[in-house]
């Protein structure tokens, strides 16, 4: 296969078919927390594609030239959460300079991006699959648009949903979690894809 | 100034500690975990011969067929280069007043391929007629209730007394029944036990069989 | 302070699930079986107890600018330690747990109680709020893990407890993804509604 074609595989593959959120369960809270609103969700996407991506890339190179010669693996889970905690703390401190009204939006969810198991996820992951610098890096951004695919479509669904009759006790998580669960029975279509 | 210092000096000792009883920890399992493998596949090699079996371990190269390269993953020497297999002799001793020892009783081999969600490995005995004895798949995960029945005995025994020239499944022309709704991983079951017996086949220089 | 509510509320009341909404990614994901539901659950709470134990201890020592990193790796290494223990004595578990094992590190519940609680609290109190919520999220998960086994494959932990016709073909759906989030979301439903009527 050409190169082309394994990126565009690796895309779709990412994206729809292997879906953070509605197949490997990473990246619940944030889904669940702020897809309230298209513009929130919005922003959220755009920050956890930006940390997903730098996440790789950092992380990759960590375990390739840091743990793996010192054979130090068993260190991954900490030196990967510490390098991620930094590197949000970095982009809040870039964004709160560069962007002030972007800053304001996002409030608190910035930190939070942390212990988005979604970005710890993908760093493990590009390891487990055996991805090379430039596939981890891939890997970690349609991964991440993957995530804000999804994010964005549950809260164009949730702002309709506040229109409808929902009863009392399912108003909120509850709805929101079976709504993801038919959103997840459309995407498990998508495990037929071959090519 | 020293207020940064200090931040520093606290994180760094902390994470020192922390590393330390870490690498203690580490050490101690190490040996452990990387002994758990050999115990279990030592296990899946026994249970596949009716009678007590012992097993000479053959390592021999392959010349490495075409892989294709995926210019994502890290490149690999083509590991199919290195082919395992076990003879397997017979244990059990007298037998009949006939000294049964020591005699062919067939061989053993594990295969692995990628199946719908990830590695599937098949350990496979057959005996000297290259017929399939019996299999065991002993690593999946694949989608449970659907590929993951591929690790149960009703599907495994489908392969009995089968040989290369049926493995495939029916769809394809062979004599292998897949799992309904579960094709792919049938599919990968049933190559990879294919590839197996091409490969030893070559290694003990009988491909003609 | 009465200690013997510290350790009950994670049960119901402040159950980190149900109530709090916290973990949900591995709660989701290793829920398909009983058994996996128990293994998880106590590796959460075994990290739980001892990190909120370990950063009771030490929490007039750290700076409070780096809190937050002091409490991530204190975290970290219990989970390593789990995760190498699990490999080394239960391998087939720490395989079918797989990724969620160092995902503990992230599961907001640990950090959150550690933020919330241990910080700014004594050893047994923070040992026992551990302990219970840890305990709450392990009884939240059994919860999950035996409606989607059942449902979904007629066993509980292995066992037989459907008709044999219900396990030659079972709502299949129930241990995929979908039928996780529907469950949860039926349940949450079910929760409130039984809170309400109190």
């Amino acid at each position: 296969m050409s190169f082309i074609t394994q990126i565009f595989t690796l895309a779709v593959f990412a994206v729809f078919v292997n879906n953070f959120v509605l197949s490997k369960f990473l990246g619940l809270c944030p889904y669940i927390g702020v897809s309230k609103k298209i513009d929130s969700a919005v922003g959220m996407g755009m920050a956890v594609i930006f940390v997903m991506t730098m996440a790789s890339t950092f992380t990759w190179l960590i375990q390739e030239y840091l743990l793996i010669p010192y054979q130090l693996e068993y260190l991954q889970t900490i030196a990967f959460i510490l390098t991620i905690a930094s590197l949000v703390q970095l982009v809040e401190m870039v964004i709160q300079k560069t962007a002030p009204s972007l800053y304001k939006a996002l409030g608190v969810f910035l930190p939070l991006i942390t212990t988005n198991c979604a970005v710890l996820g993908v760093s493990i992951l590009n390891i487990q699959e055996n991805y090379n610098f430039l596939g981890a890096i891939l890997n970690g951004l349609f991964s991440g648009l993957g995530f804000t695919l999804v994010l964005v479509l549950m809260a164009g669904l949730r702002e309709r949903l506040e229109k409808s009759e929902v009863p009392e006790a399912m108003k909120g998580m509850p709805i929101a979690f079976v709504i993801a669960g038919c959103m997840a029975l459309a995407f498990l279509g998508f495990s037929g894809l071959n090519f | 100034m020293k207020y940064f210092l200090k931040l520093g000096f606290v994180l760094l000792l902390i994470t020192v500690i922390a590393s330390g009883i870490l690498a203690f920890v580490n050490d101690l399992t190490k040996d452990r975990i990387s002994e758990n493998k050999e115990v279990a596949q030592k296990e899946a090699r026994a249970k596949l011969f009716l009678q007590p079996v012992s097993f000479e371990e053959n390592i021999i190269n392959l010349p490495a067929k075409e892989q294709e390269i995926n210019p994502l993953k890290k490149f690999e020497e083509p590991d199919s280069l290195e082919f395992v297999y076990y003879v397997g002799y017979n244990e059990s001793g007298e037998l009949d007043g006939y000294d049964e020892s020591d005699e062919l009783v067939g061989y053993c081999f594990m295969d692995s391929l990628y199946g719908y969600s990830s590695e599937v490995k098949t350990m496979v005995a057959v005996g000297l007629d290259f017929n399939v004895l019996k299999i065991d798949v002993i690593d999946q995960l694949e989608t449970p209730g659907l590929g993951a029945k591929a690790d149960t005995p009703d599907f495994e025994e489908r392969f009995i007394g089968k040989n290369l020239s049926q493995m495939k499944v029916k769809k394809d022309g062979g004599k292998i029944k897949a799992i309904t709704g579960a094709t792919i991983t049938s599919r990968t079951v049933t190559q990879s036990i294919a590839e197996g017996l091409k490969k030893l086949k070559k290694a003990l220089g009988r491909e003609a069989e | 302070m009465n200690l013997r509510k510290e350790f009950t509320k994670g049960f119901v009341k402040e159950n980190p699930v149900f109530i709090m909404a916290l973990g949900l990614c591995p709660t989701l994901a290793v829920t398909s079986s009983v058994e996996n539901a128990i293994g998880m659950g106590l590796a959460a709470t075994f990290v739980l107890t001892c990190s909120n134990m370990i950063i009771s201890l030490i929490k007039n020592l750290i700076p409070d600018k780096i809190r937050i990193p002091c409490f991530i790796i204190v975290i970290a290494s219990f989970v390593t330690i789990v995760d190498l223990s699990m490999n080394a004595y239960k391998p087939e578990i720490h395989k079918s747990l797989g990724l969620f094992i160092p995902l503990i590190v992230v599961n907001c519940i640990i950090l959150g109680r550690a933020e919330a609680f241990a910080s700014k609290n004594k050893l047994l109190p923070s040992l026992l709020d551990g302990l219970g919520m840890g305990l709450g999220f392990t009884l939240a998960l059994v919860l999950i893990g035996s409606i989607r086994e059942i449902l979904g494959a007629g066993l509980w932990l292995g066992m037989k407890v459907m008709p044999d016709a219900y396990i030659d073909s079972p709502m299949l759906v129930a241990i995929l993804a979908p039928g996780a989030f529907i469950i949860m979301g039926l349940l949450m439903g079910l929760i409130k509604l039984v809170n309400k009527g109190k």
